[in-house]
């Protein structure tokens, strides 16, 4: 299940919004529930794939953020080999998740993005 | 990418300057040098209409090395390798691309008290252009991980500035002098690389009332509609006047030569009694004057050529800031004849002190300088650098015709008495190289 969402998380699903409505609300939370990567104390943008863009992306965060992602990581990763989950107290809350690499996502596609155009000229 | 070249100087007698083009046909051009308008946001506009097919416009910035702190020395190191950083208008890519494509070329230069922003391009193109200097002198973003790439570029600077007595010594010289602003290095201190945060230092220092927008080669009314882009209402700090104290500093760094550094308090830029310092300065000798030549007119040469056979080579040192001064001499020699040379060289200043001075050499010495000046002022750079530094000082200029007529007002008894005021004052020296025969300053 952690890994049917961790496929789907390349970027292309990541940017994609779901309708904004509070009809959709319920829906997202119990999708992102039962994607199952909060149990092992995950955010969304822990699980992204990691292509060159991304890893431009990770190189310019905050060093406090990205301690933190460093940690999670770890943190998953030493559950997994044990076989366990965190208890449902810890679990990452859908209202606490942060995007945190969006912005600095963007800016690299859009850098990149505007190399390319400039190569075309 | 054409011309990013960021590098060091310092400004020495700045004096006015007028177009050259005022002697080709000044009755066919009218005057092409419009008074220097203020803005209301502070800004100083000057421009110089010299019909040129390519444009040059400075941006100069009072955020010379002087207006550091203790907290972040090295921040003008830094600027000087940022301007070609991400802005709010324009990623680094495209204001690199952008100006290439146009065959503009973006430099920095920056020195104790000014930091230079000049943009180069054709008449055509300065609308396009000018978009990324207003971007990068007033937007910048400083993302930190652009700022920590510098970080090579920054030891690189450093390594290369190692490699060079000349530099060493001249920073030396100013870090032995002062005691506070312009003690400051040029260059980012050791133990300052990669700690250092630029942006209170650009929120306080890149104002429009401590800027000027100086524009060659195009009409006032372009250059005024630029500035009006130039506002900010934080009025910035002000800096603390240099103090002089007069020390020393001693390099060990092995071998033949040394370079030494004796210098005494000067004149304020633009002062009257620095037309003498310039003036002595070019008495006692700046140079060959006649490329690859040998030195021998130099009064300096010629004195220390009796005290001893071996090479050397002496020039007079003269340097002017907006609120105090250096002038003395400078003399490399060879590390066992320091002492002589040194004492020769003082012994020169001396005797002009006590009046060993023809009208002659007075003449020559005149003529040199203002030969010198006016040269200085026939290639753009000199031509833009002089006016953006009298508007941003003073906030007006003088016009060569003045400026050489003061200079021609420099009596004998002004360069004796200039000479005296080198003998008497608490001297300053910095020296570089194999030291065991120099003397020191006390000791002179």
């Amino acid at each position: 299940m952690y890994n049917l969402f961790a496929f789907c998380a390349t970027r292309k699903t990541v940017c994609r919004r779901a309708a904004t409505s509070r009809l959709m609300v319920g829906f997202r939370k119990w999708y992102y529930n039962a994607c199952g990567f909060n149990r092992l104390g995950l955010m969304r943008d822990d699980t992204i794939n990691e292509d060159s863009d991304v890893k431009e992306a990770i190189r310019r965060l905050p060093e406090q953020v990205y301690n933190d992602r460093m940690f999670r990581l770890k943190r998953a990763l030493d559950l997994s080999m044990k076989q366990q989950i965190l208890p449902k107290d810890q679990w990452t809350k859908h209202e606490e998740d942060v995007h945190y690499l969006e912005p600095y996502l963007e800016e690299v596609v859009h850098e990149r993005k505007e190399k390319e155009e400039w190569a075309k000229k | 990418m054409t011309g990013f070249r960021g590098f060091t100087h310092l400004s020495v007698s700045p004096l006015s300057l007028s177009p050259h083009c005022f002697l080709l046909s000044s009755n066919v051009f009218k005057s092409p040098l419009k008074p220097v308008s203020k803005l209301p946001s502070g800004l100083l506009v000057a421009s110089l209409e010299n019909y040129s097919p390519v444009s040059k416009i400075g941006v100069f910035v009072k955020a010379g090395s002087r207006y550091e702190t203790a907290e972040n020395l090295g921040v003008t190191h830094i600027l000087r390798l940022a301007s070609n950083l991400t802005t709010k208008g324009a990623s680094a890519f495209r204001i690199c691309r952008g100006l290439e494509a146009v065959g503009a070329s973006l430099s920095v230069t920056s020195s104790r008290e000014h930091m230079v922003y000049s943009l180069d391009c054709l008449r055509d193109d300065f609308e396009g252009a000018m978009e990324y200097l207003i971007n990068v002198t007033t937007a910048p973003d400083f993302r930190p991980w652009e700022l920590s790439d510098l970080l090579p570029r920054v030891k690189i600077d450093k390594a290369v500035a190692d490699q060079s007595p000349q530099i060493g010594v001249l920073e030396k010289l100013h870090e032995a002098a002062y005691k506070n602003a312009l003690s400051n290095s040029l260059y980012c201190p050791d133990h300052m690389v990669g700690k250092i945060s630029v942006d209170h230092f650009f929120a306080n220092n890149y104002t429009s009332a401590r800027m000027a927008l100086v524009g060659l080669g195009v009409s006032h009314a372009a250059v005024m509609k630029v500035g009006e882009q130039f506002f900010s209402t934080h009025t910035g700090f002000g800096a603390p006047g240099a103090v002089y104290r007069g020390g020393e500093l001693r390099v060990q760094s092995g071998g033949g030569l040394v370079h030494a550094l004796l210098a005494c308090e000067g004149a304020v830029a633009g002062s009257a009694e620095a037309n003498a310092f310039s003036v002595l300065q070019r008495l006692l000798g700046v140079g060959p004057h006649v490329k690859r030549g040998s030195n021998i007119t130099s009064k300096l040469s010629q004195c220390i050529a009796k005290a001893t056979t071996q090479p050397f080579d002496a020039t007079a040192f003269s340097a002017t800031y907006s609120d105090s001064g250096l002038f003395g001499v400078y003399v490399i020699s060879q590390a066992d004849s320091a002492r002589e040379v040194i004492n020769a060289a003082m012994a020169q200043v001396t005797a002009v002190a006590e009046g060993s001075l023809t009208a002659d050499d007075l003449t020559r010495a005149k003529t040199q300088l203002m030969a010198d000046y006016l040269m200085s002022l026939e290639s753009s750079e000199g031509l833009l650098e002089e006016l953006g530094v009298q508007v941003l000082s003073s906030g007006a200029y003088s016009s060569p015709q003045t400026v050489t007529q003061s200079i021609d007002a420099v009596t004998s008894s002004d360069v004796v008495k200039a000479a005296k005021k080198f003998d008497e004052s608490k001297k300053t020296m910095s020296c570089y190289g194999h030291l065991a025969n120099t003397p020191f300053v006390d000791e002179l």
